[in-house]
């Protein structure tokens, strides 16, 4: 049976390790990751697992370590945060064209500076080209159902890519809520154990990663690339599997959320989603036609989902909690990469880029009011205003360019 | 026309070579050559546990000898022996 638990995204992907039989785990401290080590290293000595924990020196180490152990055929897990997961950067690579399917585990966290300790997708938005395939989950139980269909879809012979189960550091790692564990034996039935067809294995020694001649790097990188789509026709049907066996039944690439007669929506991942939903309630009242487009995969980028989804709308809103600075738009990474799926398309909406939730701030009620109001002027206008807002910093109203302007020459003659 | 490309299997993932390859010849990326004083020399075979490219040989008669056309001259192998029986010579202190 099911149990209910009361406990955070980090329990949960602990139960799914615990359920997932995982063999080895690396392991090296930094908040919020700390808790999930925490966690596994707890039911270990309590004998609930059955697992080798090895303890890095460093995340570049820890990477490594759950490399070796994939490689020697071990279903592997590792984990980190921020700066942790940047420390590693040089190892995602080789273990993506490894194919070695590992799964980390990355509460985000901000990079440095400011160094705090929130939550922002800049971190694990880094390695968004080194073929590894992620997505953001909004709570507990889809952190513990994220990881269960990574194993499946990263472990399948016709994949075999590291997964990362992301998740907004504090808001969903640390925060108590309610969620289901799965029975063993559904988990069973949905997840067939990690045989790998090459591991290293003294009766049958092969090199892996090994010097290869210039010639050989074109099509090597060529079978990445092939992988990284046979991947999405697989999420598919992992997605809808998982909701026949587990009864939760989830959108393989974008949730949809009061956009059936939405002329404008909200497009963002993570935990925000929760309070972007309540926000929208007020914001129907208030009579602005407003849906949510929740990504629940950031790699593959789900273009062939938005494709179809986004022509539905008139003016979309992409809210990047997380920075990338000189990119097209000067918002964030979602932003270029929701405008490059579509901008081929005649029918494309208008898109606009919002920057909030920043260094692990809430995004707040009236923040999404304000991005609404904003929205609603781009829909007035029939034209984008402004490609890129940063919330609470350049906000436009009405007219706010005349403002602006006069603002700036007011300044100069006090010069 | 469209250029032929090598075949590379699954990852790069090859069987272990039981022979030379030609292709990959790596003794003259080395610019410091292990010499071994055969009079020092207690043939453990640490060396030949720790070489990264199996270029050390041992045999019966001659001891210890290494594999000059691949070895790249790392210095593992003197830097792991226990007795300091092999040093590392410039190769331009060598006629050929």
């Amino acid at each position: 049976m099911p149990i209910k638990k009361r406990g955070t995204g980090l329990t949960a992907v602990a139960d799914a390790w615990q359920l997932a039989d995982i063999d080895v785990t690396a392991s090296y401290p930094i908040r919020p990751y700390t808790a999930v080590m925490a966690e596994v290293a707890k039911r270990i000595a309590n004998g609930q697992m059955k697992c080798e924990m090895v303890h890095g020196e460093g995340e570049h180490a820890q990477f490594s370590i759950a490399h070796g152990a994939s490689m020697a055929g071990a279903r592997a897990t590792t984990g980190s945060s921020g700066v942790g997961v940047t420390y590693a950067f040089e190892v995602y690579s080789p273990i993506a064209g490894g194919r070695c399917p590992i799964q980390a585990l990355v509460g985000d966290r901000t990079l440095d500076p400011p160094g705090d300790f929130g939550s922002e997708h800049t971190d694990c938005l880094t390695l968004r080209d080194n073929g590894w395939i992620y997505g953001w989950a909004e709570n507990a139980q889809e952190s513990l159902d994220n990881s269960l269909m990574y194993f499946r879809i990263g472990e399948d012979p016709d994949i075999m890519l590291p997964q990362i189960v992301a998740m907004d550091g504090y808001f969903v790692t640390h925060i108590a809520q309610e969620y289901e564990m799965p029975d063993q034996e559904q988990v069973d039935k949905f997840l067939p154990p990690f045989r790998p067809q090459f591991r290293l294995d003294v009766n049958n020694p092969v090199i892996m990663g090994p010097q290869i001649e210039p010639e050989m790097g074109p099509p090597l990188e060529w079978d990445r690339n092939v992988v990284m789509d046979r991947v999405k026709a697989k999420i598919a049907a992992v997605t809808e599997e998982f909701g026949k066996v587990f009864g939760r039944k989830y959108a393989p690439f974008v949730e949809e959320y009061m956009t059936e007669d939405a002329d404008m929506v909200f497009l963002l991942q993570g935990a925000h989603a929760i309070t972007c939903r309540s926000a929208i309630k007020y914001l129907r009242e208030a009579g602005y036609k407003v849906g949510m487009c929740r990504l629940r995969w950031f790699r593959p980028f789900p273009d062939m989902a938005l494709k179809q989804i986004l022509p539905k709308f008139k003016v979309v809103g992409v809210i990047d909690t997380n920075t990338s600075y000189g990119a097209s738009g000067g918002g964030g990474v979602l932003l270029v990469e929701t405008r490059a799926a579509v901008s081929e398309l005649a029918n494309k909406p208008m898109i606009q880029g919002f920057t909030s939730g920043l260094g692990g701030e809430t995004i707040t009620h009236e923040e999404f009011f304000k991005m609404a109001e904003m929205m609603r002027e781009t829909l007035r206008a029939g034209r984008i205003i402004q490609d890129s807002t940063w919330v609470n910093f350049n906000d436009y109203v009405e007219g706010a360019s005349e403002v602006k302007a006069a603002q700036q020459e007011v300044a100069q003659t006090k010069e | 026309m469209s250029k032929v490309y090598k075949q590379v299997p699954f990852a790069a993932i090859v069987p272990s070579p039981t022979v030379a390859n030609e292709g990959m010849v790596t003794g003259n990326w080395r610019y410091l050559r292990p010499v071994v004083d055969k009079a020092e020399c207690t043939q453990c075979k640490t060396c030949w546990v720790f070489c990264p490219d199996a270029c050390v040989n041992m045999s019966a008669d001659e001891g210890v000898s290494f594999n000059l056309k691949y070895c790249k001259g790392c210095g593992v192998c003197s830097n792991v022996c226990p007795v300091g029986a092999i040093s590392r010579v410039p190769e331009l202190d060598f006629e050929e």
